[in-house]
């Protein structure tokens, strides 16, 4: 008897507890993740912050700092769920760190109690970190000095605000922030190309429909479904002077010729592998043509002048903008949807694709390896990562990221571009934006206000004086929304104005009767939200939120804008 | 100031408004929550924190490590233990004035009958499986207690408030959930085509064979087509009887080669000899021990771990040989335990069993290679034979906290508000909610009547049901039936149990009988009756309706059938999540496309959110006097 092979070693603890999140964002996000060092600038009752940290020490980022000088007093113990009695008088950082790291041994954490006026100010306080999440109240000259830190190192910089029922965040990310695995939905990737056939192709669909019309029935029924619609293309392109379905009527037509090609004299009454083409015969019509926005890519200048230190994206996406110009299309992902076939034809099928797609690849890769040599490129990028490319050709991203409202006091705020476009939604009587304006507001009545006067920590609106400060809130609010008008040169007409007027007074009363005050409820899910994008980012994986969230809870509704 | 400042300043209206309205506070409300895993531990830190008086949990799961990633009340030195328990005991610190009750029990089970669900002024579902969900849905409707109902699916989420009377919403089950896929017995057994039939065959017949009970229950096989390859299937029975005398070796050191030498030679080749099924495919080539044997001798023993590559036939020779070897093992280990004249030791499948896991993926690779099928990764493997459905803390964070949000809109009976919420990744939205529905009016669960029925059971038989209370009572006519959960009871052609008591029929206390109409005029809708236990006196009659009941008629309409493929409520359903927006068909998409590129004013397709459906609430109405 021959030997047995010997024992082999079980899974490590780490894969299975990651499972089900790998089968996300895969060994690469969970990578990304792993390397990832967060620092929270905690502040006001503070648990958004936690509850999003909370999120993230689970999936296992491998390291977080938490900045908060506040002492834990007994209002926290009421929501923030970490806090309990014997913490009381205790650094909230220290605590609220420690317990977090409970969740997950594979973390490491960390905490500032240093008052972050003091602590920012140090030279390289921000250097360990490569991603910062700012809770508001904030003062705006940190926060100011957060953004300049992002907008110099490219690290994402997150600002969030939660109060009572309503939360908001806005991110910062760098402004060429490129993806290549957006996770498109399935039914959206299937590119099998039948208008850019290639002679594999086409030697595959001849073989398999020569003399369809004598085959057997079983076979007839496993004819895959693919060789089925190229070979009524072929026969279609015969009687149109070689022309594929143009119109809408032509491309129906077409479709109903397949139906009919089926057999129907047969128990089931029809053949799913035609049932399977005639499901397809529209959307094979389609022009295999990149969308505009990937073909904008290709011409922005980070595509266009490539050199020497460009991040390998903008080397693969302009080696793939030569593909396109030469052959204009994306080079072939080389994946083929599920179908009724034969597993032998199937399998024969599948690896015409691959090899096409291998055969793309390959010529992509050529340019790359060029671009490397002209521009002198010191690292050389791998063949896997512009395999991956051009599989995800069809679907890359680039988000523009650019910074947020950093309320200054005395300051008008700039709304530049986009001034126009958010003042004209503005008068919408479901869009969020009127609490975007309160949020600047409250900010604005932050920045101006001290708990004690001492410059110690900011003192939100509502916290002792709520008629005052309403008032005082929703004059600041009104102002900030004639100013945006006047930027974008518009005018909003009664009775228009006076009920965005009313919706954003609204929006204050409700924000300052909170009195600074959060909810847990309304803080668990906004740190669901937040969590989610900082995934995103780390990951550098799906699309992200760009670039401003709102939330209302007592609607459950949240609107993105792009301020 | 105390621990409930911010809850308090911020949620000061709702405590208000509910009290003007002279509703029970926060404070005192009572729920239940079902189901303590991913939503389930974010809901009850919501639920603590918000401040609701009285939380009973029920779950009868334990902690698993791959919980760990999301299920944050719980931490490795609690892997074994009852979810529900450990919540309780994590949860209960957060805050002391909330009463807790926790239950590590099967939500099926008889004490929760509907008298206990109506104890609840809330129940939310934090469910993973289609089964438990429509079995809560079912109480809750026959309680007349608001669910709050909801699942996710990796960054998918969904929240769904299910009302019976006042607000009148669609509930559980007037959607059409797809039911698991399953495949013929030849398929598996004879001519797989694909990666899933292997795995199929892996997990449901050979690891079921060798180590469990046996494939016949295995609910991925369908045995439709059996009649039609009578011969076929006889042949394969005679293979399974086969395996099972080589199970009678296990343990011995020829094992392995001789399942290795039965499942993967001797069948394929008698498979092979079967000249006409390979006429037009690539017949099976048997693999050979003794080969495989000496290549495996250079396989790693890390290899199980790397689990994202594709194995070479090698690699899963090495990986079957010793997933068998410890398995067997277990198998004995367990035999030597049990006691004898109990159930004979069996093992079953689990994906996050390591062991189990190695062997399915091994054999299905294997036999994929006898096919000149593709062969995939052990983790894709996984997530196939598993049915894994991917599951992070974000996503359950944000839907147990939209849970919480529609049930202060609940508690407030602000039912028009309260709205179905869905988290998808699209980042133009983040969440996006649709107002309830109104129920499906053919819908085999909510369009019913419900009722309770006072039964002597000892004393009453079903003629008693069907002469005086059926038909003289209710005006029944000739055409109808009884079905109990087991099956009919009674109809025109099945008379013989009339005179057995409730007692010889089984029909005891919260047991639920159903009366179908089969009237062609005016038909009445199906009534359900749950059983109440009362000893009557013997003077009167032994059935009683606790009041008056009027039974509503069936909608004249050519209804769409029941579980068909009614369009406008069928939802593809994973882990309760219906994939955001209810979709159109992709060519109706595209046609729609195509129409407004080309500037053409046509009909927009039939989409089904446009169906408007007619509320014949006033037919349906139950009303129960109490006299």
């Amino acid at each position: 008897m021959a030997d047995l092979p010997p024992p082999v070693q079980g899974p490590t603890a780490k894969e299975k507890k990651y499972d089900r999140q790998l089968r996300l964002w895969g060994a690469t996000g969970q990578m990304a993740l792993e390397d990832s060092h967060m620092l929270l600038i905690n502040s006001g009752p503070g648990v958004v912050g936690i509850e999003t940290l909370k999120n993230l020490v689970l999936p296992g980022m491998g390291n977080f700092t938490i900045q908060d000088s506040a002492i834990v007093s007994e209002a926290d113990l009421g929501v923030n769920f970490f806090l309990e009695e014997e913490y009381i008088g205790g650094f909230r950082a220290e605590h609220t760190c420690n317990l977090l790291k409970e969740l997950n041994p594979d973390v490491q954490g960390n905490f500032i109690t240093e008052p972050i006026d003091s602590w920012l100010t140090q030279p390289d306080s921000l250097k360990p970190f490569t991603l910062i999440l700012a809770i508001a109240p904030i003062r705006p000259e940190l926060l100011a000095r957060l953004s300049a830190h992002a907008n110099a190192t490219l690290i994402p910089l997150f600002y969030v605000h939660c109060v009572g029922f309503y939360s908001h965040f806005s991110v910062h990310l760098p402004s060429a922030y490129p993806i290549v695995d957006t996770h498109p939905d399935s039914e959206t990737t299937a590119d099998i190309r039948m208008l850019k056939p290639w002679p594999e192709l086409l030697q595959f669909a001849k073989e398999k429909t020569s003399n369809m019309d004598t085959m057997e029935a079983d076979d007839h029924g496993h004819i895959p479904y693919i060789a089925i619609l190229l070979h009524h293309l072929e026969e279609w392109k015969k009687g149109h002077d070689g022309k594929v379905p143009q119109t809408y009527q032509e491309k129906t037509e077409f479709k109903t010729t397949i139906s009919k090609a089926a057999r129907t004299n047969n128990p089931e009454g029809g053949e799913e592998n035609y049932d399977e083409a005639v499901a397809a015969a529209l959307k094979s019509l389609k022009e295999p043509e990149p969308s505009s926005s990937v073909k904008e890519i290709f011409k922005v200048p980070e595509c266009v002048l490539v050199n020497k230190e460009s991040p390998s994206f903008w080397v693969i996406a302009h080696a793939i903008g030569l593909f396109y110009t030469k052959y204009g299309v994306l080079p072939v992902p080389g994946a083929v949807p599920d179908m009724k076939a034969r597993s032998a034809d199937y399998i024969q099928l599948q690896n015409v694709y691959k090899s096409k797609a291998r055969k793309d690849v390959m010529e992509v890769l050529e340019s790359v390896r060029f671009l490397e040599r002209t521009t002198g490129r010191e690292t050389v990028i791998e063949e896997k990562d512009v395999e991956q490319f051009c599989k995800n050709a069809a679907h890359i991203k680039l988000v523009r990221g650019r910074p947020f409202h950093v309320v200054q006091a005395g300051e008008t705020i700039k709304w530049g571009e986009r001034a126009k476009s958010i003042a004209q939604n503005l008068t919408f009587p479901d869009t969020l934006i009127p609490l975007y304006i309160a949020f600047l507001a409250f900010d604005e009545f932050v920045a101006t206000h001290d708990k004690d006067r001492l410059s110690g920590a900011p003192k939100m609106p509502g916290e002792t004086r709520q008629e005052t400060d309403t008032e005082k809130v929703t004059g600041i609010a009104f102002k900030i929304t004639d100013d945006l008008i006047k930027e974008a040169g518009t005018f909003i007409e009664e009775p228009d104005y006076t009920a965005v007027k009313e919706r954003i007074g609204e929006f204050v009363q409700e924000l300052v009767r909170a009195g600074g005050a959060e909810l847990h409820n309304i803080a668990s899910l906004t740190g669901g939200i937040v969590s989610q994008e900082i995934i995103k980012a780390i990951t550098e994986q799906y699309i992200p939120v760009d670039n401003t969230c709102l939330f209302d809870g007592v609607k459950s509704k949240t609107e993105v804008i792009r301020i | 100031m105390g621990r409930d400042k911010s809850a308090r300043q911020s949620l000061g209206s709702l405590h208000m408004r509910i009290k003007q309205a002279r509703r029970a506070p926060i404070h005192e409300a009572r729920v239940l929550m079902v189901g303590a895993g991913g939503i389930g531990c974010e809901l009850l830190k919501n639920l603590v924190l918000t401040g609701f008086g009285e939380i009973h949990i029920v779950d009868l799961d334990t902690i698993d490590l791959s919980n760990l990633n999301r299920q944050f009340l719980f931490r490795n030195e609690h892997i074994k233990k009852s979810k529900a328990l450990v919540a309780k005991e994590s949860a209960g610190k957060f805050n002391p004035n909330v009463k807790i009750e926790a239950y590590h029990d099967n939500i099926k089970d008889p004490q929760f009958n509907v008298a206990w669900f109506a104890t609840f002024g809330i129940v939310f579902n934090a469910l993973d499986n289609l089964d438990a969900r429509r079995h809560v849905n079912k109480m809750c409707l026959a309680a007349n207690v608001p669910l709050v109902e909801s699942g996710t699916t990796g960054f998918n989420g969904q929240v769904q408030v299910i009302r019976k009377t006042q607000g009148k919403t669609e509930c559980y089950d007037c959607v059409t959930k797809d039911p698991p896929k399953s495949f013929p017995v030849c398929t598996i057994r004879s001519t797989p085509s694909q990666p899933i039939h292997c795995i199929v065959w892996g997990k449901s017949y050979l690891f079921a064979e060798i180590f469990g009970t046996s494939e016949d229950d295995a609910p991925e096989l369908n045995h439709n087509e059996d009649s039609e390859n009578a011969q076929e299937i006889e042949k394969l029975h005679q293979e399974s009887q086969a395996l099972k005398r080589i199970r009678d070796s296990m343990g011995s050191k020829d094992f392995p080669r001789l399942v290795f030498n039965k499942v993967f030679k001797e069948d394929i080749e008698r498979l092979r000899s079967m000249e006409d099924m390979w006429k037009t495919r690539r017949p099976p080539q048997a693999l050979d021990f003794e080969q495989l044997s000496k290549e495996a001798l250079g396989v790693a023993d890390t290899i199980a771990q790397k689990d994202q590559n594709v194995w070479t036939a090698a690699e899963n020779f090495a990986v079957f040989v010793d997933s068998l070897r410890r398995l067997s093992n277990r198998m004995e280990e367990t035999r030597a335990n049990v006691d004898t004249g109990n159930a004979p030791a069996i093992l079953t499948f689990d994906k996050d069993d390591a062991d189990t896991l190695d062997f399915v993926a091994a054999s299905a690779n294997l036999r994929s290679h006898i096919f000149g099928i593709e062969t995939r990764s052990k983790f894709d493997i996984k997530q196939m034979a598993g049915n894994i459905i991917p599951a992070i803390a974000t996503t359950n964070a944000m839907t147990a906290s939209l849970c919480v949000l529609q049930a202060f809109k609940v508690m407030r009976e602000e039912f028009d508000k309260a709205k179905m919420v869905f988290l998808t990744r699209s980042t133009e939205r983040v969440i996006s909610s649709e107002p309830l529905r109104v129920p499906n009016p053919t819908c085999p669960v909510c369009s019913v009547t419900q009722s309770t029925l006072l039964v002597d059971t000892s004393r009453a038989t079903l003629k008693d049901l069907v002469d005086d209370l059926l038909r003289l009572q209710l005006g029944y006519g000739d055409e109808f039936s009884i079905n109990s959960e087991t099956g009919i009871l009674f109809d025109p052609e099945e008379d013989q149990n009339l005179d057995k008591t409730f007692n010889e029929l089984g029909l005891k206390a919260d047991s639920f009988i159903t009366i179908i109409d089969d009237a062609d005029e005016d038909t009445k809708v199906n009534v359900v009756f749950s059983i109440a236990e009362k000893t009557l006196d013997k003077d009167t009659r032994p059935i009683h309706l606790p009041g008056k009941l009027k039974i509503g008629t069936k909608p004249k309409a050519s209804a769409p059938e029941v579980n068909g493929n009614g369009n406008e409520h069928n939802h593809p359903v994973t882990n309760g999540v219906t994939n955001g927006k209810r979709k159109r068909g992709a060519e109706d998409n595209l046609e729609d496309d195509l129409v407004k590129k080309r500037g053409k004013v046509a009909a927009a397709p039939a989409v089904a959110d446009d169906i408007i459906l007619v509320d014949d609430a006033t037919d349906g109405a139950i009303v129960i006097d109490d006299d």
